[in-house]
This record gives structure tokens, sequence and C-alpha cells, in this order.
């Protein structure tokens, strides 16, 4: 187990290398910049190419990554062009804000699909389960910016029942309460999304274990049906949904640009949007770091749950535990 | 040899599907008595299997139905039992062993959680003598440390091995009935023996009956004490392992035993084999069912299906062949 996590780590530091090489490169390939945003009636060529120096942007782009690495590794983000904050300062609150609504969303969307998944496979084309395929087209179907338009104006314009967008209201913040409120319409959105995959996932992987020959076993042993079910088969049945909940995890904290954006909701998602059209370089960079390391968690943590659900997977064994 | 444990009669079950239902088990009659072991034999799609799930009533989950007929089991009819009854019943007074072993025991849980279930159900035991009881279980069925064995997980055993702690399960209750559906059909020769070795020598220790379902008539040598030939669906001859053995009358009988190699044969000669294949359900043919591969098939087996005939006290058989000798003497 050590050793796997040792392995596991280098793999992480080679990825996560990778990945600041090619976004870094990226960012730099795509057109406009920074100083174009700062360019203003009145400000002389001159004046523009000094800002452009003292900011460094006017050396080689791999000058400019060696450079920004070298801050990384003593543990500077960087700061922003416009206001020279440090990135640190804007980033890690949204990071939070993030986790909030997207743990939130997850927790529904598993606390709903699972049990819903499971039923159907005991009822299969019963009436639940026919709805359950509606809900499941109407979540993939619909586009999560319009289903948060439309959920805004019925139930904050129309019926005034919750609140139109942000986290908190102004003057309440740290109240669970308000939090709450304020959750409902991300949460419901973001939901239908993950449920419309969940719910079938569960359910398909329920029948298929289902018809297993241990399932027979357990029945000509004369255990009862509701333990076949929530005892027998269940525990083979998560195992293919643990992993696609790995996979899914890194959609956890950056996929939720969109609805963030919809409601004002001050994450992660929404502040690599506002960035993105500011050109700030280092917060785009610092956002795709933490994500990566996120995905890279999600992953390690699906192997490890993979490993505590299936007894036949053994971590750090030659071929057991990675994907 | 009293004691009629299970008495099946006219039972006929099968599959609902778009032609109407589907016969697999046509009228099926059968009885076990205490201690014995009656050898259920025949090809694959015989219905011997959905008759065994209909014993244990599992068929239901399996998508089949039980249409007609009685299953008396003691005295009392199972086919009218609810499936909470039924779970009183199955793996305390009539268990089961399956074909393939490794998928026959649940990857998740340990070999002790796995026989420890049983008892906690049927005897109930708490867990900590269910485990011991399991433990005890698994050297009884010939497992080499149980006390290790009982802790760790199917995977980690060989197919002969997860047998035994199926069987280990199936024995944890002390049924009066194990039903073994080709128990050694997934298992390498030599092991194979082992376990038939092993289920005779529990079966005189508990004095149970056991209704042993295989398609290998050398299987069906070695422990039945009588031998019931299913084809298409229909019990085609039954009698004593002596009736079947040194007087096959069904011309099929005579057939699966030519087929054994070394069976009256002579080394070097090619292997007898019955021609064609076994009817669809759905599409059975007019008549006796066995006639397009019949050597001996007449205009009378194309036209009219052969009724049983007792040829001896134990032996009976459904051809035209000896229907005709004994006069029309239908049962």
């Amino acid at each position: 187990m050590g050793e796997y996590l040792i392995r596991r780590t280098i793999q992480a530091i080679v990825t996560l290398f990778l990945v600041t090489v090619f976004t870094f490169a990226l960012i730099h390939l795509a057109p406009g910049g920074p100083t174009q945003v700062m360019i203003a009636p009145g400000v002389s060529p001159e004046a523009f190419e000094v800002q452009k120096r003292n900011l460094g942007l006017d050396q080689p782009v791999h000058i400019q990554y060696l450079q920004w690495m070298g801050r990384l590794l003593q543990g500077d983000l960087g700061t922003t062009f416009k206001n020279n904050l440090p990135v640190g300062d804007i980033l890690w609150p949204t990071v939070g804000n993030t986790l909030v609504l997207m743990i939130a969303a997850w927790l529904v969307t598993l606390i709903i699909a699972l049990p819903w998944g499971i039923y159907n496979s005991t009822k299969v084309y019963g009436i639940s389960d026919q709805f359950a395929s509606i809900v499941s087209y109407l979540g993939f179907a619909m586009p999560t910016f319009w289903f948060g338009i439309i959920l805004q104006q019925i139930f904050a314009m129309n019926l005034k029942w919750l609140p139109l967008s942000d986290m908190w209201t102004y003057g309440k913040q740290g109240d669970i309460g308000d939090l709450v409120m304020h959750l409902i319409m991300p949460v419901t959105v973001l939901s239908l999304g993950f449920l419309a995959s969940y719910v079938k996932y569960s359910r398909a992987s329920m029948l298929e274990v289902l018809d297993q020959d241990y399932i027979r076993t357990a029945r000509a042993k004369g255990v009862k049906e509701s333990r076949v079910v929530f005892r027998h088969a269940l525990r083979n049945a998560l195992i293919p949904i643990v992993t696609i909940l790995g996979l899914d995890l890194p959609i956890l904290v950056s996929g939720a640009a969109l609805t963030e954006s919809v409601f004002n909701w001050p994450g992660m998602g929404r502040l690599f949007v506002s960035m993105a059209n500011a050109r700030e370089y280092s917060v785009l960079m610092a956002i795709v770091l933490v994500t990566s390391v996120f995905v890279i968690l999600g992953n390690l943590l699906a192997d490890i749950l993979y490993a505590v659900v299936d007894p036949r997977v053994q971590l750090g064994r030659k071929g057991g535990g990675s994907k | 040899m009293a004691e009629k444990v299970l008495e099946i009669r006219g039972l006929t079950a099968g599959f609902i599907s778009d032609k109407g239902l589907l016969k697999a088990a046509d009228n099926i009659s059968l009885e076990i008595m205490r201690g014995e072991t009656l050898c259920v034999v025949g090809e694959s799609g015989s219905g011997k299997s959905v008759t065994s799930l209909a014993i244990m009533r599992l068929l239901d989950y399996a998508g089949g139905l039980i249409v007609d007929g009685e299953i008396l089991f003691k005295g009392e009819d199972l086919t009218t039992k609810s499936q909470e009854e039924m779970g009183k019943i199955r793996g305390n007074k009539i268990a089961m062993i399956f074909q393939d072993p490794m998928s026959a025991l649940n990857p998740v849980f340990t070999v002790g959680d796995q026989i420890a279930e049983t008892l906690m159900i049927h005897q109930g035991m708490d867990r900590k003598q269910a485990m011991e009881e399991a433990i005890k279980l698994l050297g009884h069925v010939g497992i080499p440390a149980p006390e290790i064995r009982v802790k760790q997980y199917p995977h980690e055993l060989s197919g002969g091995m997860c047998q035994r702690v199926v069987i280990a399960i199936a024995l944890a209750c002390k049924p009066d009935l194990l039903i073994a559906d080709e128990p050694t059909t997934a298992l390498d020769v030599t092991v194979q023996a082992q376990i038939l070795d092993l289920l005779k020598s529990l079966q005189q220790e508990f004095g149970m009956s056991i209704l042993l379902i295989t398609h290998d008539m050398g299987v069906a040598s070695e422990v039945a004490d009588r031998i019931a030939v299913m084809y298409a669906g229909t019990i085609v001859e039954e009698g004593t392992v002596f009736d079947i053995f040194d007087h096959p009358s069904h011309p099929y009988t005579q057939g699966l035993l030519e087929s054994i190699p070394g069976y009256e044969t002579t080394r070097g000669s090619e292997l007898y084999t019955i021609k064609g294949t076994i009817p669809r359900l759905g599409e059975l043919p007019s008549g006796c069912r066995f006639h397009p591969r019949c050597p001996h098939a007449t205009d009378k087996c194309r036209a009219m299906e052969p009724g049983s005939i007792q040829l001896s006290d134990t032996h009976r058989t459904a051809c035209w062949l000896y229907q005709e000798e004994a006069g029309v003497k239908k049962s």
C-alpha cells in the first residue's frame, strides 16, 4: 500500500507538470493578451511597451513559463495583472464555494439516483422505470443554462419562493438556512444532469448482478429477497458505479461554469470564465492546477474505494488497482 | 427405503415467449426415497435444470413458471407455497449446488460469511457460533486449514475448493434433499471424482436423498441408485442403475450409452454419436419427440406420442417398440 501510494504520487507529479506545460502553451497561443485589456485612449505606445516589460510579457513564452514555474515551486501562485492582487486570495474562496455547490449536487444525485435505480432494477419496465427514462432524456437533452433560466423565471421572478442568484443574501453570510435556499435551484439544475446517468448506471449494474449465479445461490440458501437485493447484489453492483464516480469527479470541480454563471455563484467555474476574458494568465493557470489536483485525487480515491468494495482488487500488486 | 422424500406428479414448467408457452419440462413424474440417489440424465436443453429449479421454486426468478402438476416434498405441495414459505425450506430442508462453483459464490463476501449466513437464517445462530460452525463444516467437506480458509474470498480458492464450499453451504442445515445440478461439470476429472466421493460419503453420514443432474452417463453410473433419462422435456426411460446400464430399452438411452468412449466399443473404432440435435422448444416434432433421430422410427412414431410403459417394477420406458410387445398398456 505504501509503495503503491509513492508510485501514484510520482505519477501525479509528472501528470501535473505536463498539464501545466500544455495549458500554459494553449493559453498563450490564444489571440489577445492582458495588455490589450489595458489599452485606453491616451496611452502612448512607449508607456504600453514599458508596462509590458514590467509584467514580463515581452519575454518568449518558454521563459515566461520557467519564471511562472519558478515562483510556483516557492509556493507563489503570482498576482493579477490588473490590480496586482495575490492569485491565492482570489482563488481559494471560490474553490470552497464550488465544492459546497458541487458536493450538495452530488449528494442529492446519489441519494435519489441509487435507490431509484435499484428499485427500477427489481421492477423493470414498470411505471417508475418508464418515468426514470423520461427524466433521463430530459436531463440529457436540456441545456443547463436554459433550464436554470426557466427555474429562475418561475421560482424567483414569478413565485418569489427562492432567491434569484448568488450564494448568500447580503448581510446574511454564514446563515445556513439562507445558503440552502440559494442552493436549491443550482443544485436542481446540476442534479438533473447527473441523475440522468446515475439512475441508468445503477439500474443496469443491478440488473447485470441480479442475473449472476451467486444471486441464485443466495436464493437457494433461503435468503430473503430484500437481503438478496440489498446485501448480495448491491455490494457487487456498486463496483462499476464507484469507477464512474471517480471518473466523474473532475466535473465536480470544473464542470459547473455555466450553472455558476447563470446563478452568479461565486465559484471557480464563474471565476474561470471572467478571468479567461481578462486574460489573467496566472489565475487561469492556478485554476487549471487546482482542478488537475482534484482529478488526480479523485482517481486515487476511486481506486482506493474500488479496493474497498471489491476484495479481488489488490492495490499495490502489479496490474491491480490502476485503470 | 420406504419414505418418499420427494414426489413429482405431472410437472409441466417452462417459459412464456412470443410463440406462447414453451414447455421445458412436460408432464414429468419422479420419486425420490429417503437416502436414495436419483440421477436425471440428458443433453443440454432436455429440461433437467428447469425441473430442478422448479422444485426449488427458483424458476420464478429465472423468468419461468410452473404450469401444472404437484411437487410433494414430505407430503407438502411446494407449488402452492409462497416465496416466503419457500425461503424457510430452501437451504434448510432442500439445498442445491450448482454447475460452476467459481461463479456460484459471491465474490465480495468471505467463504465463512457465506456459510454462516445459512446457519444464521435457518438455525438462529449468532455470528460467532455460525462462524465456528462454518469452520467445522469446511473441515468436514475436506478443506485443509479451514480456520484460514474461512476468512478467504472465493477468488483465493481453486474450483474444486469452491465446490467444496458450495457443498458446505448446502449441507449446513443437514437437508433432507440435496439437488446437485451438474456439480462436477466445470471441474477437472480428478477433482470430479473427489467431489462425487465426498457427496457419497456425506450422503451416508447424513442419510439425505440426492437428486443429481448430469449429462454424463459415467457420473450417473458411479453415484446413482436410479436413473431417469430426459429428452426434450420428457422422461423417456427410468429405472435402477442396473436396468439402465444392463437393459437399456429406449433407443435414446441406448444411443447415450454407445456414445460413451470405451463402452462396448473397441479401441480404434469410430465413436458412436446420436445423429442430429435435440429439437428446440416450440419446434418439437410430431409424435415421439425422438423419432427424427431414432434408428427404429416407424410411421406410428411420427404420428403419435408414446405413453409410459412399465417393463418391470423398477423400469419404465416411453417407446412404441415396447408398447407393441406389451399391447396397449399405458400408465
